[in-house]
């Protein structure tokens, strides 16, 4: 029956496919009987958060603030002077840091190649994107102690430590406070300004007459912000988990965080929109079809995650040199059985072969349930990871699990969702004057 | 083919391929495929210029196969990799590389990796047009005029008549009843002895002896022996005007186009006149005494250690006793096929005259390598230098010690 789907193709203009797809928008679609063209783009579908984004705001600003000083006070109670709290809060940020980083590339993304599917989803992004200041704030237990002089986990910060050793001191003129102070700025500087950029412009879209002007716009300013978005990542990757070990290099180590920052928000935003459509928001925008293609993302980027992660232990492993394979050495303390060599067996086979052939499937990404359950399997994952990039230098033998880090944990996430409830319970949650909004809505994937 | 024996085929001929319907736009078109389908049909299909969305669901065509088959592949060439380069280099051919192990994965992760994505991806493209019955060189419909619009603007759905429901009247109603904007009655197009151009059948066989020609060629070649040289077709700048070394050239006498130094001369740097120093001989055998260009100083055994700790540690250890780091690496795999550096501390060594150390450092001996081209005679000279130190530490009695020591170390 089949047979001349080839010749199908073959024959495919240009032309005709243009006209297609804008008269596909009332043709195609399963949820047909959306207008087209003129009065609300979008069909009658809730997309206001209101009184529950109010709810949510208190449940988890209150749950994340009881977390945070439980972590601070177990941390307290370990006399180390902070150090294991230290690393565990660092552990639960960067964790965060890649989420928030991930939503403002993924809206940068977006823009920045004029993408027609994803407008339902777009605000969403926007919003976790904004938390970019909030974060900043989150920061400030990491940053505080080195711009003292005496933070416990980065060598490079004490003055002593630095005299004490060549290396650092060889090291101290990107490694230190004030430079450290000056580049933390400006990190959270260009996130601040690039994600509110997004949002401002995007919310001002909604309300304009025509949103053509604005999206080409926001299209202009992507592609410098993608180029400032990598820069500030790769660097900041280097700062806050790369100097945890500062006898240790890897030039590839930004590109290994920017694939948690990817698979983190392909993750993240199919439950959020998953707990928005269970309280009745965004119920017949956002289809089977765009949670379709933010697992095919998961999937890919689950794939790009293995990828870069062997490359960079494969060129170390290769040339062999102590100080590059002294931080892997580390990490395999204790063989497959046991020890950190288990938390790096783990990482393999749960980021990475396990999950390749459950997303395999398309009909694993278009099931709700199953989509949900690998994304929050490889949220866990991004979590184990940077736990294995952090807390070696807590116990070079094994896995020191403690409460502490689930409180931090808790308590940065309660934060951050607080965060962006209270941003999102009066906005439109889809940007409904975007010239692609029907196109997005009526997205099937072939 | 050529046109002009179409008639005659459908003179003689008229067979009934099936029944095709023309529209104006996918949505006809779409609307046309769910009557077809409730009909219960199953030999028909619909032709667009580009992919309709949602017409898979109308035609209610089933997902394909193809990805199975693709991880299938994919799968096989994984297996495929390990089993290559586990058969390569740690089975058929083991051959040791500066102590890596024979047989590690990460060594071998990119091929997994490269034939896992080459064997799904040709597997995929075969199996695609495999599944679609591609290449189709000739179809009914080609014959027929206004099916070339599908690469343009219209829409088509045909029939076939050899479907167990196709009735030529009934199935027409049923077209009919979809509206469509033209029905045409596509004709078969058999190929049979009457209408098989004469023309073509001598020319196919023209061709495939032509073809064969070649192969017979390479048979031939392949099965005689001949003393021309080979043909060579890609020249590049193999063949220049000019003697390589090495080779004959008649022009001289000795029939040698390596010519020596003329007698008498010697290339500018190389006149290396000094036995002692520059090959270690004297009185016609090894020497036995540093030459007198080399200052028999603390800083020239410095330079020697130095130098012995970058050329000879690697193999033959910080006290020259056969142990170093390639040593320890090799023997720890026990892969075999792996000799022991010699201790130069043992007897025999230390009794040969420092001109024969000098010679084996310039041109080695057994698997040891030549190292002249890499280290100057007067840093060979330094490393004997320390290498003699070496020896006589492995080999000291207790009349080397001070006799204020002499009692800490009884």
């Amino acid at each position: 029956m089949a047979t001349e789907k080839g010749k199908q193709d073959a024959g495919k203009s240009p032309k005709k496919s243009t006209e297609k797809a804008s008269g596909g928008a009332g043709g195609g679609g399963k949820s047909d009987g959306n207008s087209g063209g003129s009065g609300p783009h979008y069909p009658g579908d809730n997309i206001r958060l209101g009184a529950v984004g109010q709810s949510l705001f208190t449940k988890a600003a209150g749950i994340g603030a009881v977390a945070l000083v439980l972590a601070a006070v177990l941390g307290s109670m370990e006399n180390d002077g902070f150090r294991r709290f230290s690393l565990s809060y660092v552990t639960a940020f960067t964790w965060l840091l890649a989420l928030g980083l991930g939503a403002l590339f993924w809206v940068t993304l977006q823009n920045l190649v004029n993408a027609h599917w994803s407008i339902v989803l777009r605000r969403i992004g926007e919003v976790l994107a904004a938390s970019a200041p909030l974060l900043a704030i989150l920061a400030l237990p990491v940053v505080v102690p080195i711009f003292m002089g005496n933070s416990s986990i980065y060598a490079w910060s004490n003055t002593h430590q630095v005299e004490a050793s060549h290396l650092l001191h060889h090291k101290a003129p990107y490694l230190n406070p004030t430079f450290f102070l000056i580049r933390f700025v400006v990190y959270f500087g260009v996130w601040t300004l690039l994600s509110r950029y997004f949002l401002k412009n995007s919310l001002a879209q909604d309300a304009s007459k025509d949103g053509s002007g604005l999206m080409a716009k926001m299209r202009t300013a992507a592609g410098p912000g993608m180029i400032a978005w990598g820069l500030t990542m790769t660097f900041a990757a280097f700062d806050l988990l790369m100097s945890l070990d500062s006898t240790w290099f890897s030039t590839m180590f930004g590109v290994y965080f920017l694939a948690s920052c990817v698979l983190s928000i392909n993750s993240f935003l199919p439950l959020a929109a998953m707990w928005l459509q269970k309280r009745g928001v965004l119920t017949k925008s956002v289809t089977t079809e765009h949670y379709h293609d933010l697992g095919k993302m998961m999937f890919a980027f689950t794939v790009f995650w293995a990828y870069i992660a062997f490359s960079q232990f494969m060129l170390l492993w290769y040339a062999n040199i102590p100080e590059e394979t002294a931080w892997f050495k580390a990490r395999f303390v204790g063989g497959w059985g046991g020890g950190w060599g288990l938390i790096s067996a783990i990482l393999l086979f749960g980021h990475f072969v396990i999950p390749f052939f459950g997303l395999l499937s398309r009909h694993i990404k278009r099931r709700r349930p199953t989509l949900a359950f690998w994304a929050i399997w490889q949220l866990v994952m991004i979590y184990i990871d940077m736990y294995w990039l952090v807390m070696p230098n807590a116990d070079p033998a094994g896995p020191p699990f403690s409460l502490i880090d689930l409180a931090c944990l808790v308590g940065v996430l309660g934060v951050f969702i607080a965060g962006a409830a209270m941003r999102a319970k009066n906005l439109n949650l889809m940007p409904t004057n975007d010239p692609r909004l029907p196109k997005s809505l009526a997205f099937e994937n072939l | 083919m050529s046109d002009d024996h179409k008639p005659k085929a459908a003179s003689t001929a008229p067979e009934l391929h099936g029944i095709l319907a023309e529209y104006d736009t996918p949505d006809q078109l779409l609307n046309a495929a769910r009557k077809v389908r409730g009909a219960g049909f199953e030999k028909w299909d619909t032709y667009s210029p580009f992919p309709v969305h949602g017409i898979d669901d109308a035609m209610g065509i089933k997902m394909t196969v193809l990805p199975w088959i693709t991880l299938c592949a994919g799968l096989t060439g994984l297996g495929s990799a390990i089993l290559m380069q586990w058969w390569m280099n740690a089975h058929d051919y083991p051959w040791l590389i500066s102590g890596k192990p024979l047989w590690s994965i990460p060594a071998n992760v990119p091929i997994m990796f490269e034939l896992t994505v080459l064997f799904s991806a040709i597997t995929t493209l075969v199996g695609m047009l495999m599944l679609n019955g591609l290449p189709h060189p000739s179809h009914p419909l080609d014959l027929v005029k206004r099916f070339a619009r599908v690469t343009d603007d219209k829409f088509f759905l045909m029939i076939q008549a050899s479907d167990s429901k196709f009735d030529e009247k009934d199935t027409r109603d049923l077209i009919d009843a979809t509206h469509p904007v033209a029905v045409e009655s596509v004709m078969e197009d058999r190929v049979t002895a009457e209408n098989f151009p004469p023309a073509l059948v001598y020319g196919l066989i023209v061709v495939t002896c032509g073809a064969l020609v070649p192969v017979a060629l390479a048979v031939k070649a392949r099965h005689s022996k001949s003393d021309k040289p080979r043909i060579h077709l890609i020249q590049d700048m193999d063949a220049q005007p000019k003697y390589k070394a090495q080779r004959e050239n008649s022009i001289f006498a000795d029939g040698r186009a390596d010519r020596e130094a003329l007698p008498g001369t010697v290339p500018v740097g190389h006149l290396n006149e000094d036995d002692h120093f520059f090959r270690g001989r004297a009185q016609g055998g090894w020497a036995r005494t540093f030459p007198a260009q080399v200052d028999l100083s603390e800083e020239t055994m410095a330079r020697g250690k130095e130098r012995f700790g970058i050329y000879c540690t690697p193999c033959h250890g910080q006290s020259g006793a056969g142990d170093g780091m390639v040593h320890k690496r090799a023997e720890a795999l026990a892969q075999g096929g792996w000799i022991q550096p010699s201790n130069m501390t043992q007897e025999y060594v230390r009794n040969q005259p420092v001109g024969e150390l000098f010679n084996t450092i310039s041109n080695g001996v057994r698997n040891m390598p030549a190292y002249a081209a890499q280290i100057p005679p007067e840093d060979r000279w330094a490393i004997i230098m320390y290498v003699r130190a070496l020896q006589r530490s492995q080999a000291g009695t207790l009349d080397d010690v001070p006799e204020s020591e002499r009692g800490s170390v009884k």
